[in-house]
């Protein structure tokens, strides 16, 4: 999925997260800021990177805000996300669920 | 849990509503309500508790935060200052806007990284930081490529000038010879806002068109980064001198930590400023502020005859439609552009553009 116009999801507050994504040449770049960075920086991106993969996103610039969100929350803000920045969200993408 | 209500829009223009957000930001030391600055506001946002008192609130202007203030008395720490943002940054989406500043007190400076703001430049005054799909790492990288299309980089010495043109003079030319003979290369950045006689996208076309037979001069757009509306507003307003101070110094430190060290640059141009008293202050601040990082070198205004060569009386004979006198004071690129636009140009005066500032 190919990554149209920038777009944001999710909120600053707690027990979640905002994405901001935006075009890219190429790859992945994950811009995370988060308290709890050191213990769980790697996961969130994990989380982030594979529902990207999933989507079929392969360029993207990806900045996120984390406020403690759990998996499930980081994935859906993503899903979300990605939906307004491919202009695809009249064709919700159900299998990545 | 309190109950508390939901972030909404507050209606500045209704009296008891602005006197309650004033008194709260006073409360916090918010101090400056000066009329030019809140006609800049488009959108105030508050949350209030449940008893129906102001608890937080913030403003955009543009892309700009303004008047962000929050009271954490009642709150888990910062929680309603995240909420604020928060409502912010989604208000400004929803416009198309995902690049945006933010200026504040130093003490709030660690709240806005916290929700991923990046420091640009701080004074003991204020901080200026950004955030956003894009920032000031992409803006020097295509600056740098600008120069790279041209073949001029790696270059061993590197000047840069920061000029407004409006519209671009000889003296304007004059500045950038200087520059151009004694450096490998020359970056011009061009001021971006527009609050200009002549538009933004004319005054980047007219230094361009001056200045096409200088191989080593790449012309840009300073884009926010170089005495804007974020940086400096004063450029733009009438201010008291110490704001001035204050903001140029941010415009300064912006330009030597984030730009300057990135492009290499090593020297900056400036052309000394008999007339404007804010020029004059801005050129003092960058003289104190840029060494030794960047060397300032102030060239002495070009004159014509007696006269000292300024855009200001470009725009004066035109406003006088007396055109023909300040011929020899403009590049043939700039005369003709004026000859060929002289009714809009007009036009734009005799509606209330002002001509005597910058």
């Amino acid at each position: 999925m190919e990554i149209k116009k920038t777009a944001i999801a999710g909120t600053l507050e707690s027990s979640d997260i905002q994405l901001m994504i935006s075009q890219a040449d190429s790859g992945i770049a994950i811009d995370l800021q988060s308290d709890v960075k050191k213990v769980f920086g790697d996961q969130i991106e994990a989380v982030i990177t594979t529902t990207l993969n999933d989507m079929g996103v392969t360029a993207a610039k990806v900045k996120a805000v984390d406020k403690g969100a759990l998996d499930c929350v980081i994935k859906a803000r993503t899903i979300a996300a990605v939906q307004r920045a491919a202009e695809t969200t009249d064709k919700p993408a159900w299998e990545v669920l | 849990m309190p109950i508390e209500q939901a972030v909404q829009t507050l209606n500045l223009n209704d009296p008891a509503v602005f006197k309650e957000w004033q008194e709260f930001l006073e409360s916090l030391g918010i101090s400056n309500f000066q009329a030019n600055e809140l006609q800049q506001i488009d959108t105030t946002l508050g949350i209030y508790n449940e008893r129906g008192s102001l608890i937080a609130t913030g403003s955009v202007a543009g892309n700009v935060l303004k008047y962000v203030g929050v009271c954490n008395k009642f709150s888990t720490q910062g929680s309603h200052f995240n909420s604020i943002v928060s409502a912010l940054m989604n208000l400004l989406a929803q416009r198309g806007i995902f690049h945006l500043f933010v200026f504040t007190k130093v003490k709030y400076a660690t709240s806005f990284q916290h929700v991923g703001f990046h420091e640009l430049a701080r004074t003991d005054l204020g901080v200026i930081l950004e955030t956003g799909d894009t920032g000031v790492d992409d803006y020097v990288r295509r600056v740098a490529q600008a120069a790279a299309d041209r073949h001029l980089t790696p270059a061993s010495k590197v000047g840069a000038i920061v000029m407004n043109a409006n519209p671009f003079t000889l003296g304007h030319r004059y500045l950038v010879e200087q520059a151009a003979r004694e450096n490998d290369l020359v970056y011009v950045f061009v001021v971006n806002d527009d609050v200009s006689l002549f538009t933004t996208a004319e005054r980047l076309a007219l230094v361009k068109a001056g200045t096409a037979d200088l191989t080593n001069v790449v012309v840009v757009s300073g884009d926010q980064y170089m005495v804007s509306y974020v940086t400096f507003p004063a450029y733009f307003l009438p201010t008291q001198d110490d704001a001035i101070r204050y903001q140029t110094t941010l415009d300064a430190r912006l330009f030597r930590d984030q730009i300057a060290s990135a492009l290499h640059i090593a020297t900056r141009y400036l052309g000394s400023e008999p007339f404007s008293r804010t020029t004059g202050i801005y050129n003092q601040v960058l003289q104190t502020e840029l060494p030794p990082a960047v060397a300032v070198k102030v060239i002495d205004r070009q004159t014509s005859g007696d006269n000292v060569i300024t855009a200001t009386q470009v725009r004066r004979a035109l406003a006088a439609d007396e055109l023909a006198t300040v011929r020899d004071w403009v590049p043939a690129t700039t005369y003709q552009f004026m000859q060929e636009n002289l009714t809009q140009l007009q036009a734009r005066i005799q509606e209330g553009m002002n001509i005597n500032g910058n």
